[in-house]
């Protein structure tokens, strides 16, 4: 285990200790905001794989947390199969959404791949709405909840399990090779192909993983709200998952925690506002990039160095 | 057997014929010099024997075996590696990092990457450097972060283009004792671009010349350098 490895270890079981100790002080509501806090966690960290270490910047990822929703959530509406199958059956097949809809955009840089992976994502938000008999369309489809409860407490814990399985993973991944390659192509992709490295598998991969996690979370936020509808792939979820990850620092590890968290609480509770909520919060937006282009992760980087070095 | 082989490649961009039936090939174990005046095509030869371009016609042997139509990174794992003559490197990546990324790329067996990329550091003189982004480096430092990536597994032939192009003294001589360093232990067979004639003189005991898409000479500096086309075309007056 490298350094880096053990750092990240440490920082995010101490952190998901103390979310653990939330539910002894707080009610159910804001137990549901933070499960639904975490859900966009586990989105903004996986889309971060994608877009700020490998530089694919993919407009389809709230896409693939719906393939996952609704695989796991039409299995169970018509055919009464568990969860716990139905979920596992939706990773997959947003994996291979990912690596399939990768290998498609392999050649396509910036404003083009953005441009594909949006049509993607609006084609299944189309199909979801059309096929209504098999989907339920705008009616939504509900499904069984993971629990049969819908207390959110269980729910809180599941996702702040997934959360440090995923987090840890993703450590790994960024830590290994494959994170050296992932990096070496947003950066230069000539240099890494010069360097010996197989960027399209990189980047294939890439897609499929991040694809992937994002089909977990979609999963088991649909066994938590109970009704799923196109609007989970609404350009407005994608946009949220792009701010999230900008504000908290793109392309660094730390980024989409710090950024999807509170970007998901402060939206919850400038809903009061109703449609001025976007405006509000596009200025937050504003302020905080003009006092840091490099996201909030940045301003606890000298922090970070300074428990580090203690020992 | 050839370390390096280019059979008749032929190359045409619009209705620039770049490389036009260039033929050449570079022994194991030898330093060969390219030059020749700008827009001769010596990096499009380069390019097309590292697979940046695939030729319109014409064969590239990599050891004997070969290697026409590759993808870059295929022929860079079979251990023809190159450096860019406008440096390359990852940005954002630090020095180190930018080793292990070179190191994992090909990544040989049973080889510490860690202690394989601390000896490059101390090679190429950028110690205090280690954990510096590549973006911070100065031109010469990055040549030299280049030359060291490109080093960090052993290959069988190195191309380089244009490695000493507008880089000071002092980091000119590092780069040149890596090459010979590089060629003595490791046997490996070198192409180098360059228009320093101080330097291919010093390095290069055979050199070819190109000249508008064509090999138009060939043989030692002081050889090529009397041939009247040479002289015309290229260096514009005799070596002194």
């Amino acid at each position: 285990m490298s350094a880096s490895f053990r750092r990240s270890a440490v920082a995010i079981g101490f952190a998901a200790l103390l979310l653990a100790l939330v539910p002894l002080f707080t009610g159910s509501f804001v137990l549901h905001v933070l499960t639904i806090a975490l859900y966009y966690v586990i989105l903004a960290a996986s889309w971060n794989l994608l877009a700020g270490y490998t530089g694919q910047f993919s407009l389809a990822h709230h896409a693939f947390a719906a393939i996952g929703a609704y695989t796991s959530g039409l299995m169970g509406y018509h055919l009464k199969i568990s969860p716990w199958i139905g979920i596992p059956c939706g990773v997959m097949l947003a994996g291979v959404c990912g690596l399939i809809l990768g290998r498609l955009v392999l050649k396509m840089r910036a404003i083009y791949l953005a441009i594909a992976t949006w049509a993607f994502a609006e084609t299944f938000h189309i199909y979801l709405t059309a096929d209504y008999k098999f989907t339920r369309g705008e009616l939504g489809l509900s499904v069984k909840s993971l629990y049969g409860t819908t207390d959110p407490m269980p729910y809180y814990f599941t996702f702040l399990a997934l959360t440090v399985l995923v987090l840890l993973g993703l450590r790994l991944l960024i830590d290994s090779p494959l994170g050296f390659f992932m990096r070496a192509i947003k950066d230069d992709e000539l240099r890494a192909k010069s360097l010996g490295i197989d960027t399209t598998k990189v980047k294939i991969a890439v897609f499929a993983i991040s694809s992937a996690i994002a089909g977990l979370a979609g999963g088991f936020f649909g066994h938590y709200i109970a009704l799923l509808t196109p609007q989970m792939i609404d350009f407005s979820e994608m946009a949220k998952i792009v701010v999230m990850v900008v504000i908290g620092g793109f392309g660094t590890f730390l980024g989409p925690i710090v950024g999807a968290a509170p970007v998901q609480v402060v939206m919850t509770y400038l809903q009061s506002y109703g449609e001025w909520n976007l405006a509000v919060f596009a200025l937050i937006v504003i302020v905080l990039m003009r006092f840091s282009m490099e996201g909030v992760a940045s301003l606890f980087t000298p922090l970070w160095r300074r428990v580090w070095n203690w020992k | 057997m050839a370390a390096l082989e280019a059979i008749g490649l032929r190359k045409r961009f619009g209705t620039l014929q770049a490389a036009n039936d260039v033929t050449l090939s570079v022994e194991p174990g030898e330093i060969r010099g390219l030059i020749g005046p700008n827009g001769a095509g010596k990096t499009t030869l380069v390019n097309l024997v590292t697979g940046v371009y695939a030729p319109d016609s014409g064969e590239v042997k990599l050891a004997g075996q070969s290697i026409t139509g590759l993808a870059m990174h295929e022929i860079a794992r079979r251990g023809l590696v190159r450096s860019f003559q406008v440096t390359r490197l990852f940005g954002n990546q630090t020095v180190r990092e930018n080793l292990l990324t070179a190191f994992h790329a090909r990544r040989p067996a049973n080889v510490d990457g860690e202690a394989a990329a601390e000896r490059m550091i101390r090679l190429t003189t950028l110690g205090p450097l280690a954990d510096t982004p590549a973006k911070k480096l100065s031109g010469g430092q990055r040549a030299l972060l280049q030359m060291g990536c490109g080093f960090m597994v052993p290959g069988s032939c190195y191309v380089l283009d244009e490695p000493f192009a507008g880089i000071n003294p002092v980091i000119k001589e590092t780069i040149l004792e890596m090459i010979v360093e590089v060629n003595r232990a490791q046997g490996a067979a070198f192409l180098v671009v360059s228009h320093e004639m101080a330097i291919i003189r010093q390095l290069c005991p055979q050199v070819t010349v190109m000249m508008e898409g064509k090999v138009a000479a060939q043989g030692t500096l002081d050889e090529v350098a009397r041939l009247p086309a040479v002289v015309a075309g290229y260096l514009g007056k005799a070596l002194e």
